[in-house]
Formats: structure tokens, sequence, C-alpha cells
């Protein structure tokens, strides 16, 4: 993949700008994964991944044909997330419920051939999950989400953030510790 | 017994953890047993994946993305309009240098023309100037045969008949110098020495010229200002001609 999408990057850089398509068709999946998963909005995700492509298009000069353009642009969107979710708006949306009743978390989950109820229940789960995701400083976040979804090494992760890999790394820990107290009321409901 | 710390059993749900770890975790109860909660909390999260995007998902982004990218092209179209203006500052660079050469060849060639005009007639400025000092003279010889009709004794006919011997050959004078102005293309002279010519022919013709043809002359010459103007011409030509000035003309 990684040749092909070098010679599709020197098309674009010789002027052919539909040649960037393909390089969108290819990696917008991933992009868009990794955005929601930061982000946890939909529509802010998609944003996210117009704006990563395009300022990977106008900096497409400078990218190191060392590495992989999936990699390359990756990183861009996860930047592009970070910088979102370090708005303080956009920090605020994501807060919207922290006043409601933690008590109101602790739900029970029925078992797997679900009805209603448990879909119902599952769904309350979810939630409440996003919501303590939420609660996670945008680089405590996106070094989880790295980590954990993306199943990204602490050295890339560290990479991405431009941060020490010790620091990624702790950034993962105290991430992990946020979202077990937070997601405590939810234990063996599951 | 030292258990395990949350960020050790985190590091080996990573599997990033060393072997110590991994064999404290098989061996002591209670870290299995933290490490067990540890995996059903974040396997939860696991499981709750991101919404998926349908196939054709990247084909919308390209299309709304298209619009707005510039072709590189266009970056370097910077560079190559740069070089289509230095080529067209080069072109009109070496326009110039051969309209100044064609120009400055022209010049040249028209200094070098006039050098080598002067060089092949080198008496033809001397020439002119010999031809303003001739009509000079002539002017000044009718001006003193004027003076001498105007103060003339009228029954004095031996100073009559000089006068009119003199009136004679000047009047052949007269008429080549008119010819030659007329010829020249100087019709104020031409002009001047024919009115002067019709009086010294009037002198020179009449063998017999009474003191009231004498009186009637000088009384013509008077009234047409003949004198007045042969003295401007006579004033006018030598300037004209880079030569001396008349002050003969002017000594009247």
């Amino acid at each position: 993949m990684q040749e092909p999408d070098h010679s599709v990057v020197r098309a674009v850089l010789a002027g052919d700008k539909d040649a960037y398509g393909a390089l969108v068709r290819a990696h917008s999946g991933s992009v868009f994964r990794v955005a929601f998963r930061i982000i946890g909005n939909e529509a802010d995700a998609e944003e996210i991944v117009q704006e990563a492509f395009l300022r990977g298009y106008q900096r497409l000069e400078s990218f190191q044909q060392r590495s992989g353009f999936g990699t390359w642009i990756y990183r861009i969107a996860v930047n592009c997330a970070l910088n979102r979710l370090s708005q303080p708006g956009i920090e605020a949306e994501y807060r919207h419920g922290e006043d409601s009743d933690p008590q109101e978390k602790t739900v029970q989950v029925a078992a797997k051939d679900a009805d209603p109820e448990r879909l119902l229940l599952t769904r309350e789960i979810g939630a409440a999950q996003e919501m303590a995701m939420q609660r996670l400083t945008p680089t405590e976040k996106t070094a989880f989400v790295l980590r954990h979804l993306e199943d990204r090494s602490m050295n890339e992760i560290a990479e991405v953030l431009s941060i020490a890999p010790n620091a990624a790394k702790q950034a993962v820990f105290r991430a992990v510790q946020k979202l077990r107290r937070e997601l405590a009321p939810l234990r063996g409901t599951a | 017994m030292r258990h395990l710390s949350e960020d050790q059993l985190v590091e080996l749900y990573y599997g990033e953890a060393s072997r110590g770890v991994s064999a404290h975790e098989q061996a002591c109860r209670e870290c299995s047993t933290r490490f067990a909660e540890l995996r059903q909390s974040l396997d939860a999260i696991r499981s709750t994946e991101g919404v998926r995007r349908r196939a054709d998902y990247g084909d919308r982004v390209w299309e709304s993305l298209r619009p707005r990218l510039v072709p590189c092209e266009k970056k370097t179209a910077g560079w190559r309009a740069w070089g289509q203006w230095r080529a067209a500052l080069v072109a009109m660079g070496c326009a110039l240098l051969l309209a100044g050469a064609f120009f400055g060849g022209r010049y040249w060639e028209r200094i070098a023309t006039r050098k080598a005009d002067v060089a092949a007639n080198p008496g033809r400025e001397a020439t002119q100037r010999v031809v303003v000092v001739v009509l000079a003279d002539h002017l000044d010889r009718t001006e003193r045969l004027l003076v001498a009709l105007e103060h003339a004794n009228p029954s004095d006919h031996a100073e009559n008949a000089q006068l009119q011997s003199s009136a004679q050959e000047l009047l052949a004078s007269n008429q080549l110098y008119r010819t030659a102005a007329s010829h020249a293309d100087d019709p104020l002279l031409a002009g001047a020495l024919d009115q002067l010519e019709g009086v010294l022919a009037e002198v020179a013709n009449d063998p017999n010229l009474t003191p009231a043809d004498l009186r009637r002359v000088r009384d013509q010459m008077n009234a047409e200002g003949i004198l007045f103007e042969i003295r401007v011409l006579m004033a006018r030509k030598p300037e004209q001609a880079g030569g001396p000035k008349a002050a003969k003309g002017a000594s009247i």
C-alpha cells in the first residue's frame, strides 16, 4: 500500500489534483474512525476528516516518503481532533450532562439474548462510557484512544502527541484510572 | 509479598509488562482478581465500537473536498509564469538592443555621411560664404549708387553719366543675383532684388535722365523703402551664413 501511495503522492505533486482522490478514498475510513473515537461526535469527526485531508494536501510537499501516507494523514487527523478537543466550546459540549446524578449511572445489564430492556441498558452503558471518556483531558483521551482502541504503541502515541514515551504511558495510566473510577458503578453488570 | 500496581496491571493488559509481572499475576490470587476486574472494565470499553461509515464514504469525502483543492501545478505555475516573464523580458531586452543598434547605426551613418559630404565637398561652405560676400558687395555698391542718386545734382551731366554707367553694371549683376536667389528659393531676396532691378533698369536704360526723372526715382526709392530693405538684407545674409556682420549697412 505504501509504494502505490507514494506514486500517487508524486502524481499529485506533479499537478494531478484528482489523484489525491485515491488517497482520500483509501484512508478516509480510518481517519474518520480515529477522529470519531477521539472527538466522540459524528458531525465533528466528519469535519475533522475534511480538515485533515485538506491540511494533508496543503502540506503534501513536506510529506516524508519514509513513512506511509496512511500514518502521516492519521497523525494529522489526531492533531486536528486534539485541537478540536482543546477548544473551550467543544469541551463544554462534551461535558453536557455532567450534572446528572452519578447514581443514575448504576445500571444492571441483562443476559446477551437481548430484550428491549437489555438494549436500553446497553445503550445507557455506552452513554456512561462516553461521558466518562469526555471527562478525560484531551491528551489523556487521545492517548487512551490510540492505545486502547487503535492499538498504537506507546512510541507512536508519544510521537503523535509530541511528548516523551513515558509521558504518553502516564497519560494512558491516568486515563484508565479515571475511566475505571467513573465506570465503577457499572462493574459486574456487563 | 508486594502486589502489582495498577499501572503494572495496565501494562500487563496491553501486553507491555515484564515477565516478572506476568508471572506474579498468575501466581498471586489477589493480583489475578484485580487484573480480571481491570480487563473486564477495559474490554467493556473496547466492545463499544464507534459509528461505521458506508462503503462510499471515501467518495463523499472526496466530492466535498475536491472543489477546495488548488492543483499543485499552480504552485509551480508561479515559477512557470516567472519563467515566461523572464523570457518576455529577455525578448524585450533583445528587441530594445536591436532597435538601439538600428537607430544608433542610422545616426552614426548620418553623421558619417555628413562628414563624407563635407570631405567630398570641402568648398561648399566656403562657396556659400563667397556668394554672401559677393552679394553683400553688390548690395553695398547698389546702396552707394542709390545714396549718390539721392544726393546727385540733376544739372551735373558728367555725374549723371557716371551714375548711369554704374547702374548698367549693377543691373547686369543684379539680374544674375535675382535669378540665383530665385533658384535658391529665397523669395525675400529675390523680391528685393527685383525691386532694385526696376530702379537700376530705369536709371541705366534712360540716357537722358532729367533732374525731374532723378527726383522721381529718389521719391520712388524712398516711397518703396528699397534702401531700408537692402540694409535689412545686408544685415541678414552674413549672419545667416555665419559670416561677418554687415557693419557697412548699419553705418549708413
